[in-house]
């Protein structure tokens, strides 16, 4: 399927094909009358940009220019369900452009556009299969339904993966900006290369997915864990909820009463889900009793709820397991912002690593209150 | 049939011995007075606790059953009969004629079988009960009873004193609302043992969230019973209209995580002051939101049941407020409702895994295989092991 669907590109074919989005257009991004007759397709203004799907940083790296700083937040935020806009090499299709001389690019996580893209060895157009100012599609028979006989004409190949789940196009951020910008929301926005917003709890499950498929990309061959802070009611269990349901878990509940729930998962590399919550615990000592670490094994996923207290075992934690932070935010009524840190960024936004002490100084607070 | 029944799913360890639906000797030993210091619940008091305390709370009970056994020596008694008390007489209470093991050698004598709680709840403390109702099974050779823990829960209505006390004949089906600070879920009482869940939470406890809320208002653990006292002061009133998570939705679900989030921004709307001299009316308002969503949910399964007795157990049916509630509405469909007989059978207690284990056992559910025997810390009513 994705050998001939590459074929098809490279003679200057049009291919409609499924993405972690809606289902896109695709075109090779170097050839100008395949662009051509997409622009056509599409029903597409000139001068308005259509962005392109990469396979990795090289071939990014061969298309648009990448300073230092942005590389970082590419880094961060990619493979994902963004487009960033960055300044053209003019390596591709000039009519793919803006006016400005910048480019929509996108490295997104999901298997069949990365595996098409590094098969072509090229740059593909990654515009969303619909006629311009239409909503995009799921299905291919609704996007069929819309276009005319002659512009059917136009496509040379349909990859039909069925009803796609219904995620919204990808956010498009700008980095050719002082500061960085969100042009297009989609269904995970960012404040900056470390903060997401959410506007409501299916947004905040939506950014714990993206989190956990951006993991599980590098393989890590420790357990992963995820250490949640945030204040009552701001949507911890509901992270965990979301990153449950991406492993097709549907009925995690707050585990605050009984401490923590194991969850069995049959989608791999993935075996268990221990879901703690730490929100009850007020001694370092108590943890000798919760037996965790016997969960610490490759093939695991913890997240730990209320990781404020996290500190007596969080050497162990980071020595035994691929440590993610996440803290929760209240921003204004109604919308969240969520912070993701890895191990060393926590350090240096502390100066010091957790201590058991932390803890106490926690506990004692408490009883003055 | 005497049984045994050994409780230690969260934080009380208990132990009962029961006698079909009647209490024959019951110990809890509770750490709610250890925690009231921290302001929760201490976990790991969980394991440690519950394997200092359950050899003590076991012969507690078996105490107990031994005194409790000379009350019923009148005319009503039909348990144990004669030869039994007089056994049990010549063994009397633990004392300097018969020593500590002998006593406990000689009341399990009495004992037909042993029943353990093995899920819902904490595992590791879970895995301190079965541990023991394996350990006593072999060493006094009975069999064992796995029970659900919110089973208990039910058949905690139906629990009588060592009297016989109260009656309270069987007329199934049942519409059963448990809530509690670990469960809220409205579950098809259809026969003995035969369960099927109508609706569950998605999120928090009610309990769970009385206790938070409390905890957000800067009121003490444990937190239910402190907002029922200061809703009590301003009669239980509404006043800030918090929302009433998913009241609309048709299904029997309840989310109260919500609340939380509504709850935080009205104390910061507030502030601090002004939070600390309307905290009646605060704690009033969220109780009255939780309670809400309780009542309805419930209505909307008379409704779709058709089914008009209700039974309530958990540790949040000890709350006034909410029993009053309820028997209106079960009023208004001319229907019924009991809770727990007694206070102490609202929260976790062994007693009622005890009246749960005598109905399993009357349907010959013992546990085949020891060895088989595991916590299931997800345990649901209707699914089996």
């Amino acid at each position: 399927m994705i050998r001939e669907a590459s074929r098809v590109l490279k003679g200057g074919g049009l291919v409609v094909f499924p993405s972690d989005t809606v289902y896109g257009l695709l075109v090779d991004a170097k050839n100008v009358k395949a662009v051509e007759k997409l622009i056509a397709l599409k029903g597409r203004p000139a001068g308005k940009a259509i962005s392109v799907f990469v396979s990795d940083f090289k071939m990014l790296g061969e298309i648009v220019r990448i300073k230092k700083d942005t590389l970082a937040t590419l880094d961060r935020l990619l493979p994902g369900p963004f487009t960033m806009v960055l300044t053209s090499k003019h390596t591709v299709s000039k009519l793919l452009e803006s006016e400005t001389g910048t480019l929509g690019v996108r490295i997104p996580n999901y298997d069949p556009v990365t595996k098409l893209v590094s098969s072509c060895h090229r740059p593909v157009t990654a515009t969303s299969a619909n006629i311009s100012g239409r909503p995009p599609h799921y299905t291919i028979g609704s996007f069929l339904k819309e276009i005319s006989m002659k512009k059917k004409k136009l496509i040379d190949l349909i990859v039909d993966a069925g009803k796609l789940p219904r995620n919204k196009p990808s956010t498009i951020i700008d980095l050719t900006l002082p500061t960085i910008t969100v042009i297009r929301k989609g269904d995970i926005t960012v404040k900056d290369a470390q903060t997401f917003v959410s506007h409501a709890p299916i947004q905040t499950k939506k950014i714990a997915q993206y989190l956990i498929q951006k993991i599980l990309v590098n393989e890590p061959q420790k357990p992963i864990v995820f250490i949640i802070e945030g204040e009552l009611g701001v949507g911890k269990t509901i992270f965990v909820k979301g990153i449950g349901e991406y492993f097709g878990i549907r009925n995690i509940i707050s585990p605050t009463f009984v401490i923590y729930f194991e969850y069995q998962i049959q989608k791999k590399p993935i075996k268990q889900l221990v879901h703690v919550d730490l929100y009850r615990l007020e001694e370092a000592e108590e943890f000798k009793y919760l037996g965790l670490e016997k969960y610490l094994e490759k093939g695991n996923l913890l997240c730990f709820e209320w990781g404020e207290k996290v500190g007596p075992i969080f050497e162990m934690l980071k020595k035994k397991g691929e440590v993610v932070y996440v803290k929760i935010r209240y921003a204004n009524e109604g919308s969240r912002e969520i912070d993701i840190l890895d191990v060393k960024q926590k350090l240096k936004a502390q100066n010091s690593p957790l201590r058991p002490s932390d803890f106490a100084g926690q506990a004692k607070r408490k009883t003055t209150t | 049939m005497v049984i045994l029944a050994i409780e230690t799913s969260c934080d009380e360890t208990a132990a009962s011995v029961t006698s079909e639906r009647r209490v024959l000797g019951n110990a809890v030993y509770s750490q709610v007075l250890i925690h009231k210091k921290w302001g929760g619940v201490v976990p790991s008091l969980a394991k440690r606790a519950h394997e200092e305390r359950i050899d003590f709370v076991i012969e507690e009970a078996l105490r107990k059953f031994a005194l409790t056994n000379k009350i019923l020596a009148g005319p009503a008694a039909t348990f144990p009969p004669a030869s039994a008390r007089k056994k049990l007489r010549a063994v009397g209470s633990p004392s300097s004629r018969v020593t500590h093991q002998n006593f406990i050698n000689a009341t399990t004598s009495y004992i037909d079988h042993i029943a353990v709680t093995y899920g819902p709840g904490l595992a590791i403390a879970l895995e301190v009960g079965i541990n023991k109702a394996k350990e006593l099974a072999i060493r006094y050779n009975k069999k064992v009873i796995p029970v659900n823990h919110m089973e208990g829960h039910i058949y905690s209505c139906f629990t009588q004193n060592s009297r016989g006390n109260p009656k309270r004949p069987f007329r199934f089906p049942y519409l059963t609302l448990l809530v509690s600070g670990g469960h809220t879920e409205l579950v098809l009482f259809k026969d003995h043992i035969t369960y099927q869940i109508l609706g569950e939470t998605v999120d928090d406890a009610a309990g769970e969230a009385l206790d938070k809320a409390a905890k957000m208002l800067g009121l003490g653990y444990p937190g239910g019973p402190v907002i029922e006292r200061l809703s009590q002061e301003v009669k239980n009133k509404d006043f800030y209209l918090l929302p009433r998570p998913m009241i609309q939705s048709k299904d029997l679900n309840f989310s109260f995580s919500g609340l939380k989030t509504s709850l935080f921004y009205l104390l910061k709307k507030k502030g601090k002051e002004k939070a600390r001299r309307h905290i009646r009316e605060l704690a009033s308002s969220f109780q009255e939101a939780v309670f809400d969503s309780i009542v309805k949910k419930t209505e909307t399964a008379i409704r779709q049941t058709g089914i008009n007795r209700i039974v309530v157990g958990g540790g949040v049916s000890a709350n006034y407020n909410l029993r009053t509630r309820l028997r209106a509405l079960t009023e208004k469909y001319r229907g019924s409702v009991i809770f727990p007989p007694y206070p102490y059978l609202c929260g976790d207690n062994a007693a009622m895994v005890g009246v749960a284990a005598y109905y399993r056992a009357k349907k010959g559910q013992f546990l085949k295989n020891l060895g088989r025997l595991d916590r299931v810390p997800r345990l649901r009513l209707g699914e089996s092991k």
